[in-house]
């Protein structure tokens, strides 16, 4: 009786927390929505920006986030889909596949604002590409490059072996097997992680403060060495520095609201891809 | 009854492991060989020998002979593609690949370098009335074959391999992981494969092995310790470590 | 132990009893015949039961047996082997119920002086023996007391090969007797038929320790000629 009584407080507990947590997702996400719903208009989505961004549109941020997360992705997909198929299918267990995989771990590891650091010193100053799409696309790169090892790389070892003999058995090559039997099945799972990764890189701040994004640009870029706005960085503009912080409080919301459909919509996404595969 | 495949003094090492011990015997052509033997007693390994499946992996060597038709397939020239093609694998878990039915079984073609499609089409069908699923999948064949029952991946799985004309194939506990239905259907299309091709399978099953196979080999500890025809192994083994294994007295 | 073990165990614990009431069935035939005793007869027919229903017990038992088990190898020679043993030790019984009927139709027994001369006593006397070691060499699978039988079966071949003489010249200087005379040719036929019985549940007992098939086979029979 009295074991019986314990369970139900502990899972209440249990689920209180869980109330708690969901609860304050919720009352943020639609505290933000409800603001932001007000600004939200198809002028906001497709205007420059103007009267020191307290009026007008984010367009310009909502191209420049869209060229860094395909930036980012042309860098970091094939880059790191690539070494997950050379570490999951070339490389047989050892030392040399434990260190591979410790340092991709610690690069997943690190602060995004020491990508930022980085990619300034790198790509920024000693590459001449001053600060552009290309050397946020690259450090955006960078940080999403784990994230994308990691999943292929799961992708890629949750296919049962026998599927590969299965392959070879029929005199099919190592390469032929891969691109024929492996990658397809592992294609659902890869694509995840892609767009998981271009979630991630369209929130982050951090990189491309240094590397990419303009305080104020009214105009869309003509060339990868052009800098741009970035969604996120407009919204800490916004929030923190701005000429006027309490009139561009609403386009503040607006933007925060516009940056979050954007991630809703690459995890939705994701989520979509890995249903129609089971 | 000519003799398909000879191994003579075969020893098999996995790095230190002495995984084969001093194996030696034929094949018979057209029959169904069984293997049995308790886990890890060497018989999945020397299956995986005769197709070369062990290559893959590091640090193995190998001594003594494994002869196919005559030919050393251990030795530098042989032609590892044209060895496979010769030789079907079937596993323990159904693995057709997530394609359509047809491509499944058009693959082993694809792989070696068939274009024409008029051939491939006929291949695939021959392959998949060979292996009694023609009828059941003759409607669907653009559809995935993940959307097969066990029992009919399985035989698509035959199909698959027998599509590229083996004359060997070898099956990896194939019916392990089938219902009792699926599992007679598989054990009805081995025996109906036999007159055409040498069939040699592994399997727990003892009563499998009985109901199936022309011979039986049992292993042990990476021995072979008795082999012989299948009816005289399971009425009156000549050998008491024989007879413990397949009455369960074993350990 | 493995439940197989188990379930060999019992199973030949019921054929022991099958053994048993065999035996005694015989004794009890054997008695009635060699000293005309209705009662001993009497029983016979009446135990007659108990050895049927024993048979289909024993039959059930090794259907079961080789359901649970698909036994091979020994398991399954043994299983065999049992399902014949009952079968042979139900018409052993059967024998017994014969030679009691004869009792039962005389009006008296058989003149004891050709029973001497015919050597009906060691006849039954071996026809148990047989029964005896069988039981032994089944409980112990012990194949070289089951090969006894053979040579005690020989003996009995031989006195019913002698019987025939005996009889056709007692019947010829004793015409009246000839009704009891021939009882007594049936009844000693019977008691071969147990030797051959035995015999037969003797080869089961090395088909099922050793896997050799000793039935029909030439190399036995010709060793018994020799003989």
């Amino acid at each position: 009786m009295n074991k019986y009584i314990i369970e139900k407080i502990v899972f209440w507990v249990f689920r209180l927390m869980t109330l708690l947590v969901v609860g304050i997702l919720v009352w943020i996400l639609g505290f933000i929505a409800y603001h932001g719903i007000q600004v939200l208009s198809w002028d906001f989505l497709t205007k420059m920006p103007e009267e020191g961004m307290t009026k007008g549109g984010i367009f310009p941020a909502i191209v420049g986030t869209v060229c860094l997360m395909v930036g980012s992705m042309i860098f970091a997909f094939p880059t790191g889909v690539m070494s997950a198929i050379y570490l999951n299918e070339f490389l047989g267990e050892g030392k040399i596949k434990s260190l591979i995989n410790l340092m991709t771990d610690n690069l997943a590891g690190i602060p995004s604002i020491v990508f930022g650091l980085f990619g300034m010193a790198l790509f920024v100053n000693k590459l001449h590409f001053g600060d552009s799409i290309i050397a946020g696309s690259l450090t955006l790169g960078l940080l999403v490059l784990p994230i994308i090892i990691r999943t292929t790389e799961t992708a890629l070892k949750s296919i049962d072996d026998t599927y590969r003999h299965a392959s070879y058995a029929l005199g099919a090559s190592k390469l032929y097997t891969i691109k024929n039997v492996v990658l397809p099945m592992a294609m659902p799972n890869v694509i995840t992680g892609l767009i998981l990764g271009m979630g991630r890189v369209s929130g982050e701040t951090a990189p491309i403060l240094f590397t990419a994004a303009a305080y104020f640009l009214p105009q869309l870029p003509d060339s990868i060495y052009d800098q741009v706005m970035a969604l996120p960085y407009h919204l800490y503009v916004l929030a923190t520095s701005g000429t006027d912080i309490e009139t561009a409080r609403p386009m503040a919301y607006g933007t925060a609201l516009v940056l979050i459909l954007f991630v809703l919509f690459c995890n939705l996404a994701a989520n979509f891809i890995r249903s129609i595969k089971n | 009854m000519s003799s398909k495949i000879e191994i003579t003094n075969l020893n098999f090492y996995y790095g230190n492991f002495h995984a084969l011990k001093n194996i030696s015997f034929t094949i018979p052509e057209n029959q169904v060989t069984a293997f049995i033997g308790p886990s890890g007693c060497g018989k999945s390994t020397l299956l995986r020998l005769f197709n070369r499946m062990n290559d893959l992996i590091e640090d193995i060597h190998l001594d003594g002979e494994i002869k196919i038709d005559g030919k050393n397939i251990y030795s530098r020239n042989t032609d590892l593609i044209q060895l496979r093609k010769n030789i079907g694998m079937v596993f323990q878990k159904p693995n057709p690949f997530s394609k359509t039915i047809f491509e499944n079984v058009a693959y082993g073609l694809k792989v070696n370098g068939v274009k024409d499609t008029n051939e491939i089409n006929s291949q695939v069908e021959s392959a998949l009335t060979k292996a009694a699923l023609w009828d059941e999948v003759k409607d669907k064949l653009n559809k995935s074959a993940l959307a097969l029952s066990g029992g009919q991946q399985q035989r698509l799985c035959i199909a698959r391999c027998l599509a590229v004309r083996p004359e060997i194939i070898l099956m990896d506990e194939p019916a392990s992981a089938l219902d009792p239905i699926s599992t007679a259907k598989i054990e009805e299309l081995i025996l109906e494969l036999k007159s055409k091709y040498t069939i040699i399978i592994v399997t727990h099953n003892m009563q499998q092995a009985s109901r199936i196979s022309d011979k039986t080999a049992f292993f042990y500890l990476g021995e072979l310790i008795e082999y012989g025809s299948t009816n005289q192994l399971f009425t009156a083994p000549k050998i008491e470590r024989t007879q413990n294994y397949i009455t369960g007295r074993f350990g | 132990m493995r439940i197989i073990d188990k379930e060999i165990l019992e199973l030949k614990n019921e054929i022991a009893e099958m053994f048993d009431l065999v035996q005694h069935q015989l004794a009890r035939s054997l008695h009635a015949i060699q000293y005309f005793n209705q009662e001993s007869a009497k029983e016979v027919m009446l135990y007659e039961k108990r050895i049927n229903s024993q048979e289909l017990v024993i039959d059930k038992a090794c259907e079961q047996f080789v359901v649970k088990f698909n036994p091979v190898a020994v398991d399954m020679r043994f299983a065999f082997a049992t399902f014949k043993i009952n079968s042979h030790l139900e018409r052993l019984g059967d024998n017994a119920k014969g030679i009691a009927r004869f009792v039962k139709e005389l009006d008296k027994g058989f003149d004891s002086n050709l029973m001497e001369r015919l050597q009906l006593s060691d006849m039954i006397e071996l026809g148990l023996q047989m029964t005896k070691l069988n039981l032994d060499a089944y409980l112990n699978d012990d194949t070289s007391t089951a090969k006894l039988v053979f040579e005690l079966d020989h003996k009995i071949d031989i006195i019913n090969f002698n019987a025939t003489d005996i009889i056709t010249n007692y019947m010829k200087e004793n015409i009246d007797e000839i009704k009891p005379c021939l009882s007594l040719i049936s009844t000693i036929r019977k008691l071969e038929r147990v030797g051959d019985l035995n015999l037969n549940i003797a080869e089961e007992i090395v088909f099922y320790v050793d896997a050799k098939v000793m039935k029909h086979s030439k190399e036995f029979k010709l060793k018994n000629k020799e003989k």
